[in-house]
């Protein structure tokens, strides 16, 4: 920005810093991105707020990894805008943003401590600031320091994911992104890391994940958005999805031959969970008329009348999406 | 500078690698063998004096020539052990001396025929009669010895003999312009060997650079880097910090000789070796020439491994690079025979060859230093063009994936915004 003798309200608001305070985390206006004719992002506005910790939904090829990259200004978009704390990504902004990517990568090679050290300085952090944060990082994800100097080729596939954890935060980014954070993560240390992050969320970090995994996304998430082909289904607080969606679902288990459910006037799908399942209402039917209905026919011992999972509303939306493309 | 992480993660990498530790202290103990081999190899066949008999059948000739064989010399060391020949009849001596060469007790006699001052005839019959330079000396012995006997008899006193006989000694002398010194082809043999030595590692080097782009495509950390540092600089740092490996080689290479320059040759002296010298000059270009082939020949290896995702990939795309290379070294003996005719001259100016043809010049005829500065200049200003083009083709290769683009499509990569 060039220097000038003067400056509206409007002009500081946008200066990347003054307006650090207000501006969202992330702000997408209008981005689409496109590889060889083939169109991964179409017209994707989103916003995630200071603080929060947002999840990026979609099945594979949704465009979900585009989208990060395009944030971390691996690549330019084709159109729209890409906005950092409110500024145009930059080598500044970009240094308070920490980003593990969907494919990991590590050198080999090299040694882990080492490793980790380098990709703190190559964002900007100073070799000896780096050093003392390390030894926290290393305590916090369990990796015994006889690993240190492992080259990471030495080291099991989950060591290696908690390596490129954080190699992501050593920085001590303000905003930190991470496609797919869980993947590959057995469930000891899959719980580790949903402690950390949430750690993370109350010492007033943004976390960005993308994930398909729908009970980590609920279970941490302040709010999502839903992608599928490359275009954005819905987004929002996760509260307010759900909202949307109404008390339709049902929940219902019973002993006996269910398979009558599905045909049920007043049901408009039904999920099998094997111990139970998830129906959801149709438009205007009535739960106490399924109840009724189940009632006549199957020993019921559960039935419970639940706000939707985000599991059910990415299933269905996605279905719908792909069925209305096709 | 955000460049810097980058070239000490490069060159730490390298430095630390077994092949380097092995390159950097093999390397000299090869080139040291290479210059000191050839003399150990001539002194050592020189070493042992041979055993020779002497079989005149003229009877009137063995003492002369057996004297002359004994007082041969070359560097003041004898080199003819004269054993006697037992009298007798001239077959039964024979055949005893040729079992004792068979044997292994002598290593050779030598035959004169009765008529062997009028003919000036010789045989020498031994197991090896390939080791010229002791052959060579019985020739001249020989020869002088009967020469000698001739001018006897003609009157001629021993005193007059040799002054007559007198021989020309042909030195060479390298003319420079930094003086002048006695060679006998020391030089030529170094020129070789430093002319080797900047072929490979330039070769070896740019392959390096070219391997770690791989790698880090492969191995996605690309992403993670480029995500903190722009392409830019993760190219200059790789290329830099590579660069800085290769050259930290080869100073050690060149301390290395300089110290053999300067303290060897006193070792090589009480040996009684020689060794070529080795002037700083030649020195200092020897390590200007490999970085400039080194960030010429290594932008191309940079761009060509961005732009594929395996190794496997890079093999036709490398051919293209490197077959200035080679061409150039094709070109050694047409520079080397007449290093100061237009076409050398031509060819030691093209950016591609400088490195290795200058070079060469240098190293044999000393060309006028307008010629090397310019064509140094030249070169960097090549190097200069390629590693923009380099960089550019690397920015969009290292995120590109998938099927490998085709050389036009690399092409059109330096164009894009």
């Amino acid at each position: 920005m060039r220097f000038r003798e003067s400056y509206t309200a409007g002009d500081l608001l946008r200066l990347p810093y003054s307006s650090a305070v207000d501006a969202p985390a992330i702000r997408l206006q209008g981005v689409s991105k496109a590889f060889a004719g083939h169109k991964a992002v179409i017209d994707l506005s989103l916003e995630v707020g200071r603080g929060s910790v947002f999840g990026l939904l979609g099945p594979n090829g949704a465009g979900k990894t585009t989208t990060l990259r395009m944030v971390m200004d691996v690549f330019a978009p084709d159109a729209g805008t890409v906005e950092l704390f409110g500024g145009r990504a930059s080598r500044a902004l970009l240094d308070r943003v920490g980003y593990m990517p969907e494919e990991r990568g590590l050198y080999p090679r090299m040694g882990l401590e080492e490793q980790l050290l380098f990709f703190a300085e190559a964002k900007g952090t100073a070799r000896s600031v780096a050093r003392s944060r390390l030894p926290v990082w290393l305590d916090r994800l369990e990796l015994d320091g006889k690993w240190r100097s492992r080259k990471l080729n030495e080291l099991s596939k989950g060591m290696q994911q908690k390596a490129q954890f954080i190699a992501s935060v050593l920085h001590d980014p303000e905003l930190l992104i991470l496609d797919e954070p869980m993947a590959g993560l057995d469930p000891v240390a899959a719980s580790l890391m949903r402690d950390v992050l949430l750690e993370l969320r109350r010492r007033g970090k943004t976390l960005v994940l993308s994930s398909h995994q729908m009970e980590t996304v609920e279970r941490l998430c302040d709010a999502i958005a839903l992608v599928s082909r490359g275009e954005k289904l819905l987004d929002g607080p996760v509260a307010e999805v759900k909202r949307r969606y109404g008390r339709n679902t049902v929940v219902l288990a019973y002993e006996g031959d269910g398979a009558f459910l599905a045909s049920l006037p007043d049901v408009a799908a039904v999920s099998d969970f094997g111990r139970y399942v998830e129906i959801r209402v149709g438009e205007g039917g009535d739960p106490q008329a399924i109840l009724q209905a189940a009632a006549e026919r199957l020993r019921v011992s559960r039935f419970e009348i639940v706000e939707p999972s985000l599991h059910d509303i990415f299933v269905e939306q996605v279905k719908g999406h792909g069925e209305a493309a096709a | 500078m955000r460049v810097l992480p980058i070239v000490r993660r490069e060159y730490l990498e390298r430095i630390r690698s077994k092949a380097f530790l092995i390159g950097t202290l093999v390397g000299p103990a090869l080139m040291a063998g290479l210059m000191i081999l050839p003399s150990v190899l001539m002194a050592k066949q020189r070493g042992k004096p041979l055993r020779v008999a002497v079989l005149d059948e003229s009877g009137a000739l063995k003492e002369t020539i057996e004297d002359a064989l004994r007082s041969s010399t070359e560097e003041g060391r004898r080199r003819f052990d004269v054993h006697a020949t037992a009298d007798g009849d001239a077959n039964a001596v024979r055949e005893r001396l040729k079992a004792q060469v068979l044997d292994g007790s002598l290593d050779g006699y030598l035959f004169l025929p009765r008529d062997a001052l009028e003919r000036s005839v010789a045989e020498y019959h031994g197991k090896n009669v390939s080791n010229v330079m002791d052959l060579g000396l019985m020739d001249r012995a020989v020869e002088d010895a009967l020469i000698g006997v001739r001018l006897r008899g003609a009157g001629i006193g021993d005193e007059r003999a040799r002054d007559v006989m007198r021989r020309l000694d042909l030195k060479t002398v390298r003319l420079s312009a930094t003086g002048e010194r006695e060679d006998r082809g020391g030089s030529f043999f170094l020129s070789m060997i430093l002319l080797m030595t900047l072929y490979t590692t330039v070769a070896m080097w740019g392959a390096a650079l070219m391997n770690g782009v791989i790698e880090e495509k492969a191995n996605r950390v690309v992403e993670v880097v480029v995500s903190s540092v722009s392409p830019t600089e993760l190219f200059a740092g790789k290329l830099l910090g590579i660069g800085a490996a290769g050259l930290t080689q080869f100073l050690v290479w060149t301390a290395f000789m300089l110290a053999l320059s300067l303290y060897g040759g006193a070792v090589a002296i009480l040996g009684g070796l020689k060794l070529p010298e080795i002037q700083p000059l030649v020195l200092v270009l020897f390590v200007v020439f490999f970085l400039l082939g080194y960030f010429l020949y290594g932008a191309m290896y940079a761009a060509v491994g961005a732009a594929v995702n395996s190794q496997q990939e890079a093999q036709s795309l490398v051919f293209p690079v490197m077959m200035p290379l080679v061409f150039g070294v094709m070109l050694f003996p047409m520079v080397l025979s007449s290093p100061d005719s237009g076409l050398s001259v031509f060819c030691s100016f093209v950016p591609f060859w400088t490195p290795l043809l200058m070079f060469l010049r240098v190293t044999t005829l000393t060309p006028p230093s307008w010629q090397v500065l310019l064509s140094i200049a030249l070169t960097a200003a090549t190097v200069a063009l390629l590693n923009w083009a380099a960089a550019r083709i690397y920015r969009v290769g290292i995120l590109m994936y998938g099927k490998r683009p085709t050389f036009p499509e690399i092409v059109r990569w330096i164009g894009r915004a």
